[in-house]
C-alpha cells in the first residue's frame, strides 16, 4: 500500500505528458464503454433466457411456427389445458408485433382476456395511470416502462403501431424482463382490431403450474393432449421459449462476449504502453529517487499506482457513459415477439471499475518490476 | 576510527569481453568534518569512488566502512535506508524532478520518514532558507536558473540532515559567479554545520575550497594535497 502523501507525486507523474495521458484515457474509456455495453447485453440475455429452477410458467405455441403472425391456436384450447393435472391457471394471449425479425425498436401488443388481468397484473407496479383507467376503456393499454421511455409515452397518450391504436391507461414496471417492452390490451380488442386478428384465435397460452418440479411433465401432457388436433402445440418453459424464439439474438450476443474481452485487452495494451513509455522516459529520475533512499519496492508501487490511476480514470469515464446509455436508453432487442432488455445496474458499474483497476495493476507490474531492479549507477551511466 | 574507511577498495565492470577496473585497491580515510576534493582525468575512478561512498554502487572487492557500518555488505533495502539517513547526493546536472516545485523536490526525501505534514513543512522551509532560495519555493525547475536549481538540489541533499554530502562536479554546469556562490554554500555547510563533504571536480578553483585534494589516476590515489582553508 501507499501513503496518501505520495498521491500528489503519482498524479503529477501521470499528467506530466498531458497529450499522451488524454489519448490513453480516451482509448481506455472507449474500450471500457464497449466492454460494459457488451456485459449489459449479456446480462439481458441471461435474465431473459436462463432458468433458475423456480419457474412455474409454460408457453404453449403452435407447433413448427416461429412468429406470432403464424402461430394461430383456437382460444377454446383454454378449457382443455385447464383440465390437465398440475395446471394452476391458463391465460390465452394474442400477440401482435411491428416486426417479426430481430430489431431494436419492436412494439409488442399482448391481448389478454379482461378476466385474467388480476393474474397478469399481480406483479405490476404502476408508475403512472391506474388499473381503473384501464378498466374504463376497451382500447386501453398498460405499457412497460422501457417501451414507454423509448416511445416517450405517458398515461393519456395514444400508442399506434402495427395498425393498432391504443389508449395508454398506465405505465407499469414488472420484474419480468418481457413485460418491460410490452403493451397489454384486452384480448377481444386486439382480435378485432389487428390485421390477421380473428375472433377465437390466439397466438399462445401462458400456463401456470402448481409445482416447478412438474414443469416438464405438464408441458409434455399439454402437447400430448393436442397431438392429433389440426393445430398441434409445442410447449416449453417460458425462458426456454424465449431462448428458442430469440435464438439468433442469443448467438449474436454470445459472440459479442469476445468483443468485450478484446476491449479489455485493448485497455491493457493502452495502459501498458503509456506506463512503459513513461518509465523509459524516467530511468534517470528513478535512479535519483533510489539515490534519495526510495526502495525498489516503493518505486514499483508508485509505478503500479500510476497504472491504476490511468485505468480507473479511463474506466470510470467509459463505464459511466455505457451505464448512462443503457440505463436511460432503455434498449431492448426483440425477435419473434420476445424481447431481451439491455440491462445495466450498479453491479455492472462496479465490475467496470474493478476490472479497470485490475488492468491498471497488471499493466504496471512488468515496467514497475524492471524499474525497481535497475542498478542505480548503471542507470546514471545509461542515460 | 575515521568516519569513512576504504581498504583495498576495488570496483570492476564487465563491458562486452572487457573487464574494466575504474577503482583498483584504494585505501582512504576521511575524518568527520573533512571537506575533500577528488580530482583526476576522466575515467580515473573519481565518480566510481563517490558512488561507492554514497551507497549507490557496490565494491567488487575490499571493504568500505562508513560510520562503523560495512556498507558493502548491506542488502538493497538496508542500503536504501542507510542512504536516506546518512548521505546527501549533489549532482552536476541537479537532477530535480521537473513536474515538482522546488518545495516538493526538497520534500521528496522526507516522504520516507515518519513525519507529519507540518514537520515536513518546517524542515523544507529551513533547508530552502539555508540555501537562500526560500522565495522560489513554488517555482518549477524550468523556471529557475542553473545556480538556483543547484541550490534546490543542495537543499534536497541536506533536508534530512545527513552527516555526509557527496557532490559530483556540483559547479560543472554553472558560470563562474554561480559556481563561486555554490562553493561558498558548500563551505558554509562544512564549516558551520559540520557536514563531511566529498566532492569530485575538474576545476582547481573549486578544489581550492576543500581542506584537502586527492588526485586519482587509473583507479589509484597518486598524491594528496593539503590546501589552506579559504
Amino acid at each position: 500500500m501507499l501513503g496518501t502523501k505520495y498521491l500528489p507525486l503519482i498524479f503529477k507523474q501521470v499528467t506530466r505528458q498531458p497529450a499522451r495521458t488524454l489519448l490513453t484515457l480516451l482509448g481506455v474509456a472507449t474500450a471500457m464503454f464497449l466492454f460494459i455495453t457488451v456485459q449489459a447485453l449479456e446480462q439481458g440475455v441471461t435474465d431473459a433466457t436462463v432458468a433458475t429452477g423456480k419457474e412455474t410458467t409454460l408457453v404453449v405455441y403452435r407447433q413448427n411456427r416461429f412468429c406470432p403472425f403464424a402461430s394461430r391456436l383456437p382460444e377454446h384450447y383454454t378449457s382443455r389445458v385447464n383440465r390437465i393435472e398440475g395446471v394452476a391457471s391458463v391465460v390465452p394471449i394474442k400477440i401482435v408485433v411491428t416486426n417479426c425479425g430481430a430489431a431494436l425498436d419492436v412494439v409488442t401488443f399482448r391481448g389478454v382476456p379482461r378476466e385474467n388481468y388480476a393474474v397478469v397484473a399481480k406483479k405490476f407496479t404502476f408508475l403512472s395511470g391506474s388499473m381503473d383507467q384501464w378498466e374504463r376503456r376497451s382500447d386501453a393499454a398498460l405499457i412497460g416502462e422501457d417501451l414507454a421511455s423509448r416511445r416517450r409515452l405517458k398515461a393519456g397518450d395514444v400508442l399506434t403501431a402495427a395498425g393498432v391504436s391504443a389508449y395508454v391507461a398506465g405505465v407499469i414496471r414488472s420484474p419480468e424482463p418481457q413485460d418491460q417492452n410490452v403493451a397489454y390490451v384486452d384480448l377481444k380488442f386486439l382480435q378485432q382490431t389487428a390485421v390477421r386478428g380473428g375472433d377465437g384465435i390466439v397466438t399462445q397460452f401462458n400456463v401456470k403450474v402448481h409445482d416447478p418440479a412438474h414443469l416438464e411433465r405438464v408441458a409434455a401432457a399439454i402437447d400430448q393432449e393436442f397431438r392429433h388436433d389440426p393445430e398441434p402445440t409445442d410447449t416449453r418453459p417460458e425462458k426456454a421459449f424465449v431462448a428458442r424464439a430469440a435464438h439468433d439474438l442469443v448467438q449474436i450476443v454470445g459472440f459479442t462476449r469476445y468483443l468485450g474481452w478484446a476491449a479489455l485487452a485493448v485497455v491493457l495494451a493502452l495502459v501498458s504502453n503509456a506506463i512503459v513509455l513513461s518509465v523509459q522516459d524516467r530511468v534517470r529520475e528513478h535512479a535519483v529517487l533510489q539515490t534519495l533512499g526510495f526502495r525498489g519496492g516503493l518505486i514499483a508501487r508508485l509505478i503500479v499506482a500510476e497504472g491504476v490511476l490511468l485505468g480507473v480514470t479511463g474506466g470510470a469515464i467509459g463505464s459511466l457513459a455505457a451505464y448512462g446509455l443503457v440505463y436511460f436508453g432503455n434498449f431492448s432487442l426483440s425477435s419473434e415477439g420476445t424481447s431481451v432488455a439491455v440491462r445495466g445496474d450498479a453491479t455492472l458499474l462496479l465490475l467496470g471499475l474493478t476490472l479497470s483497476a485490475a488492468v491498471g495493476v497488471v499493466a504496471g507490474l512488468i515496467p514497475a518490476l524492471q524499474a525497481s531492479r535497475r542498478a542505480i549507477a548503471a542507470s546514471f551511466r545509461a542515460v | 576510527m575515521a568516519l569513512i574507511q576504504c581498504r583495498a577498495l576495488t570496483r570492476r565492470y564487465t563491458r562486452g569481453d572487457n573487464i574494466i577496473t575504474p577503482l583498483d585497491g584504494l585505501d582512504l580515510d576521511v575524518e568527520s568534518g573533512d571537506f575533500l576534493a577528488l580530482m583526476g582525468p576522466s575515467g580515473s575512478g573519481k565518480t566510481t569512488l563517490l558512488n561507492l561512498i554514497a551507497g549507490i554502487d557496490r565494491p567488487s572487492a575490499g571493504s568500505l566502512h562508513i560510520g562503523g557500518v560495512d556498507v558493502g555488505t548491506l542488502s538493497r533495502g538496508k542500503l536504501a535506508d542507510w542512504r536516506s539517513e546518512s548521505v546527501g547526493y549533489i549532482f552536476q546536472l541537479y537532477n530535480l524532478v521537473p513536474v515538482l516545485t522546488a518545495y516538493e523536490n526538497v520534500e521528496l526525501p522526507l516522504l520516507l520518514h515518519r513525519l507529519s505534514r507540518a514537520q515536513r513543512h518546517e524542515k523544507v522551509a529551513t533547508a530552502l532558507a539555508l540555501v537562500g532560495i526560500a522565495d522560489r519555493s513554488e517555482h518549477y525547475p524550468r523556471q529557475l536558473s542553473g545556480g538556483q536549481e543547484q541550490r534546490v538540489a543542495i537543499a534536497r541533499a541536506i533536508v534530512t540532515d545527513p552527516g555526509i554530502l557527496v557532490a559530483d562536479e556540483p559547479t560543472g554546469d554553472l558560470d563562474a559567479v554561480a559556481a563561486a556562490s555554490i562553493m561558498d554554500l558548500l563551505k558554509q555547510l562544512n564549516g558551520e554545520l559540520g557536514k563531511t563533504i566529498i566532492m569530485v571536480t575538474h576545476d582547481p578553483r573549486s578544489a581550492g575550497h576543500a581542506q584537502r585534494t586527492l588526485h586519482l589516476e587509473k583507479g589509484r590515489l597518486i598524491e594528496a594535497t593539503a590546501a589552506a582553508v579559504h
